[in-house]
């Protein structure tokens, strides 16, 4: 599994996107994560469901250390990318484009935490 | 069902609906018989507590009449007014397997002391606990101001509002998953500490808000900023409006600026309503700026026997510069107003990325709403 989400790093590295977004993690928690997991009834700071809180940089600064593996209960990797039931966000996914760039943070070692 | 599985299904439950609405007011209804929100509600920017015409448009709506004051007709003085909804719902959502859901949405009280041009309004209840939980954030307050009026016998006039409430901003739908409302500004509990200067006719009407964020409670406007919303009203049953808002937070600076539209056809009994925004953000820490479009129509039509229809279409870009990042949904919601207290709704959404390129969403639920 971690050799197979490895290779679909590598490989949307080396596809390449029309995205001119950096995979940084202040582009990922306030661009991306904030406004789709971090809406205030979900993983905000006032909710914390699950105990997570994207809502603010500094919130998803403490919150994304903990999901960084590949796999595993809290690996935003698996949460995003698996299939069905499971995934998050759960009615309104996130777009291609958005999974590419958190996968690419992933990817290079998840800088800035 | 497994645990699992029903852990999951309430997640997606409240992810997708809270347990609580910004605003319960319906603007399918303006302009076919009252011009303004306060036509029918107390507050200057609709929502919350019905007035009596409110309340006798209720009941004229209704399949089955009856006594649509609080509480059917419960005493109380006549310098106090009160409210209260509950809600819940349950049904399907589709995050690439259909999942079940059933859960409570709202439980809140609201109350109005009037006493010559002034009033104090508070709307409170229940909501979500927050882990590691903290009971401000089981019983709170969502609006709670101190409001004076110029005209305390009219629906027109001057309104000055200081306190906890929504800054005045676009068609204020009560639907919160609607783009407009969940990326334009005016997202669930978006409530602030604000300054509110309103002014009502059937002509036009203008609302500036200058709020700061509530820092106590937190909420979902982390920024200070302020809002401004007119509209004119165009013949007897046109208005088109114009919106801006600017909030500043330690993370962005974002400012909303967008126009809204609404026309009933008297003809065919059809409510058209629109509202499109641009939306400019500043990314501090990020060092980015994005530009988004956010963009949702609606027509409704009453069917009779207290049913109302609304067709409803909306597009989201989320970033202009990057290529095919963009969203659009569909929604079908079917009212039945049983009684003027008893709402049941049928609310389904459509979600495709990028034009069904990609994994799409979707939900199917009936929400009970009960109006005390």
């Amino acid at each position: 599994m971690k050799c197979l989400a490895l290779l679909a790093f590598l490989l949307a590295a080396a596809c390449g996107t029309d995205d001119p977004r950096k995979p940084t993690v202040e582009v990922i928690a306030t661009e991306i994560l904030a406004p789709t997991c971090g809406q205030v009834q979900c993983h905000s700071t006032t909710t914390m469901t699950s105990g997570l809180a994207f809502d603010t940089l500094e919130a998803a600064k403490r919150t994304l250390p903990e999901m960084t593996a590949m796999d595993g209960k809290k690996s935003l990797y698996r949460v995003i990318h698996v299939t069905g039931g499971n995934r998050m966000p759960p009615d309104s996914p996130l777009d291609p484009a958005d999974i590419d760039l958190i996968d690419s943070w992933l990817g290079s070692g998840a800088p800035g935490l | 069902m497994t645990k699992t599985s029903l852990l999951l299904a309430i997640a997606i439950a409240v992810f997708l609906l809270g347990s609580g609405k910004q605003a319960f007011a319906y603007p399918q209804y303006q302009l076919n018989s009252d011009k303004t929100c306060t036509g029918c509600h107390l507050a200057p920017d609709g929502g919350g507590i019905l007035n009596e015409n409110g309340i006798n448009t209720a009941e004229a709506t209704a399949w089955h009449a009856g006594d649509g004051n609080f509480m059917y007709g419960m005493s109380k003085p006549s310098w106090l007014d009160l409210g209260g909804d509950a809600r819940a719902a349950a049904g399907f959502v589709y995050p690439g397997t259909a999942s079940a859901a059933a859960y409570p949405m709202q439980a809140e009280l609201a109350a109005s002391v009037h006493w010559s041009g002034f009033s104090f309004h508070a709307l409170g209840g229940l909501r979500q606990p927050q882990v590691n939980g903290n009971a401000l954030h089981v019983i709170w307050s969502r609006e709670h101001y101190l409001m004076w009026q110029s005209a305390p016998e009219s629906h027109e006039g001057f309104y000055i509002r200081v306190g906890r409430m929504m800054p005045t901003f676009g068609l204020r739908l009560a639907e919160h998953v609607v783009y407009t409302q969940r990326f334009g500004g005016e997202p669930l509990y978006g409530e602030v500490y604000a300054v509110a200067a309103s002014y009502v006719s059937d002509a036009f009407e203008v609302h500036a808000t200058g709020f700061v964020h509530d820092s106590i409670a937190s909420a979902a406007e982390h920024g200070d900023g302020g809002a401004l919303y007119a509209e004119a009203r165009i013949g007897e049953h046109g208005a088109i409006g114009a919106e801006g808002k600017y909030a500043s937070s330690p993370d962005a600076h974002r400012t909303y600026a967008g126009l809204t539209g609404k026309l009933y056809l008297p003809g065919p009994s059809v409510m058209l309503l629109g509202e499109a925004e641009v939306i400019h953000q500043s990314f501090l820490a990020a060092n980015d700026r994005v530009d988004q479009i956010a963009v949702y129509v609606m027509a409704s039509h009453p069917l009779g026997s207290g049913l109302l229809l609304d067709l409803g279409a909306g597009h989201f870009t989320q970033d202009i510069q990057v290529k095919g990042l963009f969203r659009d949904a569909f929604d079908v919601d079917l009212h039945w107003f049983q009684t003027s207290h008893l709402e049941w709704l049928v609310t389904t959404r459509l979600e495709l990325l990028d034009l069904a390129s990609h994994t799409s969403g979707a939900y199917a639920l009936l929400q009970l709403h009960y109006r005390l």
